[in-house]
C-alpha cells in the first residue's frame, strides 16, 4: 500500500488516521505543532504564522483560525477529537520559531513569541510536549509519521533530527 | 487586502511603478558587474494567496540567500532580493575574487551591500515618481530555505490577510551566471498612500 503524504501549507492544518505522513516545509519563525493520540492513531499537524489573533480582530473581518497559535490549537484539538482522538491521550511535538535574520530588532522575535504562545496553550490544554526543536537561527522542515508519532526535522545542509 | 479593493487598474499602476524602480535597480547591478548586460523580466503585480507565497520561488525548501530591507518614512515597503545559493556564490566571487562565497563574513557583507544598493536605487526611483519620502532601513541577510525566509518576513510584518499584493521580477546575468528575484510587499497603508497620491480611488 502506498503511504499517503499530506502537505500542510503555512496557516493551515491537516489530520490523518492510522497511516501516512504530514509534512510542513520551510518553518522559519513559524511553529509546526504535531499532536497525536497513540492509542487511537490519530495525528494532526498545524503550521502557525503568528502567536495571537486578538491583535488583528479589528483589522479584518474574517480571520483564518489556523494562522494563529491561540485559535489553531483549540481548533486542531477539536478536529482531532471529531476524528476519533481522545483529549486525554494527546501528546505534542513542536518545531520552528527560529530567528533567521542576523541582526534582530530589539525585544522578542516573532519566533520566540510563537514558541512561547504554543507552549502556554499546550500547557493550558494539558497536552504534554514530548519533543521539541525550537529557536536557533535555522529554517526547518517537519515530517510527522502518524503511525508511530515520530517527527523528523531537517534543515538546509544539516543532519536530520528525530523527535 | 484588508478592506481595500485592489482591482486590475490598481495592479497595473503598481506594475508600472515596479517597472521603473526595478529598471533602476538592475542598472546599478549592471554597473557593479562592469556594465554586464542583465536581462530582466517585466515585473508582475498580483494578488497572491498568503499560503502560496512561500512556494513561489521554485518551492519552499529551495536553499537561497535573501537580503531583506524595509522602508520607513511615508510608506512601509518590504523588499526582498533572493538568489539561489550558486548565484549568490557567483555574485560574491565576481565582486571579490578569491572570496569564500556565502560561507564567511566577507561574502555575507558583499551580498548585503549589493542588496542595499539594489533596493536603494529602487526606492529612489519610486520616491522620485511619487514624492513619497522612503527611507531604507539597514538590510538583513539570511541563507536558508526560501519558504522559511519568506514566511519569517510575513510574520515580522504581520501579514495576516489571506491575500497579499506582491510585485516580483526575475533578473539574470549571462556571463557571470547570476539569477535572482526581487520581491516587493507593500503594506496596506503604503498602497493607500500611493493610490491617493496618484488620484486613484
Amino acid at each position: 500500500m502506498e503511504i499517503v503524504t499530506v502537505k500542510v501549507k503555512i496557516s493551515d492544518m491537516a489530520i490523518l488516521r492510522e497511516e501516512g505522513i504530514l509534512v510542513t516545509v520551510g518553518l522559519g519563525s513559524c511553529v509546526g505543532i504535531a499532536l497525536y493520540d497513540p492509542k487511537n492513531k490519530v495525528g494532526g499537524l498545524a503550521h502557525i504564522l503568528l502567536p495571537d489573533s486578538s491583535l488583528f480582530r479589528n483589522r479584518i473581518n474574517s480571520l483564518n483560525s489556523a494562522k494563529f497559535a491561540d485559535t489553531a490549537i483549540p481548533l486542531l484539538v477539536h478536529e482531532m477529537v471529531k476524528a476519533g482522538a481522545k483529549r486525554r491521550f494527546l501528546k505534542a511535538k513542536i518545531a520552528g520559531g527560529g530567528h533567521l535574520f542576523l541582526f534582530q530588532k530589539s525585544g522578542c522575535s516573532v519566533g520566540e513569541k510563537n514558541v512561547k504562545a504554543v507552549k502556554f496553550l499546550l500547557n493550558k490544554y494539558k497536552i504534554p510536549i514530548k519533543g521539541e526543536d525550537v529557536g536557533g537561527s535555522q529554517g526547518r522542515t517537519m515530517k510527522f509519521y502518524v503511525n508511530s508519532g515520530k517527527v523528523v526535522i531537517s534543515t538546509v545542509g544539516g543532519i536530520e533530527k528525530t523527535l | 487586502m484588508g478592506e481595500q479593493r485592489i482591482d486590475k487598474t490598481k495592479l497595473d499602476v503598481l506594475k508600472e511603478l515596479a517597472n521603473i524602480g526595478v529598471g533602476n535597480a538592475v542598472t546599478s547591478l549592471s554597473t557593479m558587474l562592469n556594465e554586464e548586460k542583465i536581462n530582466m523580466d517585466v515585473p508582475s503585480a498580483r494578488l497572491v494567496l498568503l499560503q502560496d507565497v512561500p512556494e513561489l520561488l521554485g518551492g519552499a525548501e529551495l536553499p537561497v540567500a535573501g537580503v531583506y530591507i524595509e522602508s520607513s518614512g511615508d510608506a512601509d515597503l518590504t523588499i526582498l532580493f533572493v538568489l539561489p545559493l550558486d548565484s549568490g556564490v557567483n555574485l560574491i566571487s565576481t565582486l571579490v575574487p578569491g572570496s569564500n562565497g556565502l560561507f564567511d563574513e566577507m561574502g555575507i557583507s558583499v551580498l548585503t551591500e549589493v542588496g542595499n544598493i539594489l533596493t536603494t536605487s529602487y526606492l529612489n526611483a519610486l520616491s522620485f515618481m511619487t514624492n513619497l519620502l522612503l527611507i531604507p532601513n539597514p538590510p538583513e541577510v539570511a541563507v536558508d530555505m526560501s519558504g522559511a525566509i519568506i514566511s519569517t518576513i510575513m510574520a515580522e510584518k504581520y501579514m495576516v490577510e489571506d491575500e497579499v499584493v506582491l510585485l516580483s521580477t526575475a533578473l539574470k546575468s549571462m556571463k557571470t551566471r547570476i539569477e535572482g528575484h526581487i520581491l516587493i510587499f507593500p503594506d496596506a497603508g503604503a498602497l493607500k498612500k500611493i493610490f491617493t497620491l496618484l488620484g486613484i480611488r
